[in-house]
């Protein structure tokens, strides 16, 4: 599993993106907002850079991180929220601007890890004559193109690429949506009523309604 | 740059679509369309784009404004029906150059009520079915369209560019991500219908306005034309656009009530508000002098306000749902036709509905289909006058909107008022 140093000015504002990452499947671990760039335990697992460090607000750390040959290889994410963006960008492999959803964090890693990584991130999910392009967004049956809205496609990349787990609506509304959209719940039904129809009857089958409970893409 | 943004741009990019059609609708509900090619399609998302605010007014048009559309790229859509060079759609957004939402916005103001009634934890479903006829293209104008069939309620057709027409219609639907549940012949003569499946107000504003172009550019392709004109045809049924309304509270549905002590007291209240305030909202779900003559003619198009389990000519109709399947809980709400405002009615039947929950009115017995109960407006001189004194229109849609609103349709009813008519004519020339 990826380790993900975060830097915070606040205990809170890191232990919250901690918690995100963690949904996301990443290790977190918290670095103390003492100007070091090492987490202050000196266990076996700090000893290593991170797959990824997540700066959160302080464009001179993230200046220093950069300047440390020893995070040559680090991609670094810089998250700041909106009300203080004040036009200094610093030179990092991504940008999330706050608030945001799971998705788009998700989103975020990826790229940043892209940027660094090269391609060796699984870039297309292949299943049967579904292919979903990861990197370029395009998906296509049987070779033939088939076009979605932004929620549909990700909520189909979301089930494709966590396959043959049963996710609940509520878990999916926060995974995709990220916040309470007008329709709460059922706007996953709505949306998984329309990927099947554009799926098609070859593959619409494999989003499979776990009655009582959510949903599983089958593979 | 927002992440849905960044697919939009991807997307264009992709899959060589050479032009974006930024959609938006005026106070009446007609469909505007501004196209930006793609190489500007960048700023247009990150800036919006100017577009003339009178054109927003409709036939009342007033002074220029500066207004921009704010293409919102969640709606993004490549419209499938486009081949080389391949065209998209966005629904917008409108704003004043300095970002605030602009006041003639319906869209907008349906997304004022549905957030006010987010914060009272409450969501609102919509199911839709509207009805429409289709007539041959090349028809004599001057006279009234001839039927293409003898067809009636649910029946199959063996007309083969009807058949060709429900097939392509439906396929564009669902391509565009709007989902069909059913569609079948209505009771008139060449006219159909086609159900909608539920889904959050908004976006099934959105959809209503997408599906009549969509109708109306397939009926085009195929030598026909479609109208959703309210009562196009004179002794035969008129088009209707039912909605079926679920209200939840969190995961609860407010008209499910597994005691069958229907339909429980805030569902009672929200169906009570509906009631109460039908008659000042008839100016937007009956928006044209024309929708009167659909309300007139009965031919199960609901007059009265009341409500049943059964009658088929009541304002709000209580279907059964399935047994113990909190979802199918809904009321129809039977009065709005195929015409209307798609934004404006969602966002006016929301607020009654509203009020009636935050007021705590009360719901009256269930009437019989035949008996008194108050009326709605017989035309659309009275609707508008009711529409124009309304506390609930004006607290809903704000002053501006209600204004435009008022004068678009004072306009049309005056212009109506000074037409002479074939019933002008036929009944009074030479007999007078």
């Amino acid at each position: 599993m990826a380790d993900v140093w975060i830097y915070s000015p606040e205990a809170g504002r890191g232990s919250q993106m901690a918690s995100q990452v963690a949904e996301l499947g990443f290790t977190p671990r918290l670095v103390e907002a003492n100007g070091g760039l090492r987490p202050s335990e000196g266990d076996g697992a700090a000893s290593r850079p991170p797959d990824i460090a997540v700066v959160i607000g302080d464009e001179g750390l993230c200046g220093r991180l950069r300047d440390d040959d020893s995070f040559a290889d680090v991609p670094i994410l810089f998250a700041v929220r909106s009300e203080d963006l004040d036009g200094r960008v610093p030179l990092t492999e991504e940008l999330l601007i706050s608030p945001f959803t799971p998705a788009e964090l998700e989103a975020r890693i990826v790229r940043a890890r892209r940027q660094i990584g090269g391609g060796d991130e699984v870039e297309t999910v292949r299943v049967g004559s579904l292919e979903v392009d990861l990197a370029t967004y395009q998906v296509t049956v049987a070779g033939e193109p088939v076009d979605f809205a932004y929620k549909e496609y990700e909520l189909l990349r979301f089930l494709v690429t966590h396959p043959g787990r049963v996710f609940s609506r509520e878990a999916l509304l926060n995974r995709v949506w990220g916040y309470d959209y007008y329709g709460g719940a059922r706007t996953v039904d709505v949306h998984v009523r329309r990927l099947r129809a554009k799926l098609g009857s070859e593959h619409a089958g494999r989003i499979k309604t776990v009655r009582g409970v959510g949903y599983r893409f089958d593979l | 740059m927002q992440a849905d943004a960044e697919y939009v741009m991807r997307v264009v990019e992709e899959r060589g679509v050479s032009f974006v059609r930024l959609w938006f609708v005026d106070v009446v509900g007609s469909l505007k369309s501004l196209a930006v090619p793609a190489s500007e399609l960048e700023p247009a998302l990150l800036e919006g784009v100017g577009v003339d605010g009178s054109a927003i007014e409709a036939n009342a048009r007033g002074s220029e404004r500066d207004v921009y559309a704010w293409p919102d790229p969640s709606s993004f859509q490549v419209l499938p029906w486009t081949t080389e060079p391949r065209a998209a759609r966005m629904c917008c957004d409108l704003r004043t150059p300095d970002g605030e939402p602009f006041a003639g916005d319906s869209r907008q103001a349906l997304c004022r009520v549905l957030d006010r009634a987010a914060e009272a934890g409450l969501t609102l479903q919509v199911g839709c079915e509207i009805e429409f006829f289709l007539f041959d293209e090349k028809g004599d104008p001057s006279r009234p369209p001839t039927p293409l069939d003898n067809g009636g309620y649910f029946d199959l057709t063996v007309q083969d560019v009807v058949s060709d027409f429900g097939r392509r219609a439906i396929e564009h639907l669902e391509q565009v991500g709007i989902p069909v549940t059913a569609s079948h012949h209505e009771v008139a003569p060449s006219q159909h219908e086609i159900h909608l499946k539920h889904t959050d107000a908004l976006t099934m504003a959105d959809a209503i306005t997408t599906f009549r172009i969509i109708v109306k550019e397939v009926a085009r392709d195929l030598g026909l034309f479609a109208t959703f004109m309210p009562k196009p045809l004179d002794g035969l049924s008129g088009s209707g656009m039912h909605l079926h309304l679920s209200v939840y509270e969190g995961a609860d549905n407010l008209f499910f009530d597994a005691q069958g002590e229907w339909p429980g007291k805030r569902g009672g209240q929200f169906l009570a508000g509906l009631l109460a305030h039908a008659a000042e909202t008839a100016a937007v779900s009956n928006q044209w002098v024309n929708s009167y003559k659909r309300l007139a003619a009965g031919m199960e198009a609901p007059g009265s306000v009341n409500w049943t389990r059964d009658g088929a000519n009541a304002l709000v109709r209580v279907p059964t749902g399935r047994p113990g399947q909190a979802d199918t809980a809904r009321i129809e709400l039977r009065s709005p036709d195929a015409a209307a405002n798609p934004y404006l009615l969602f966002a006016m039947v929301l607020a009654a509905g509203l009020r009636g929950i935050e007021r705590g009115y009360q719901l009256g017995p269930e009437a019989e289909t035949n008996g008194a109960a108050a009326s709605l407006p017989g035309d659309l001189g009275e609707a508008t006058a009711l529409f124009d004194r309304s506390d609930l229109a004006r607290d809903t849609l704000g002053d501006r909107l209600c204004d435009w609103y008022v004068a678009n349709k004072r306009s049309e009813w005056d212009a109506y008022r000074a037409t002479v008519t074939d019933f002008d004519r036929d009944r009074y020339l030479r007999w007078l």
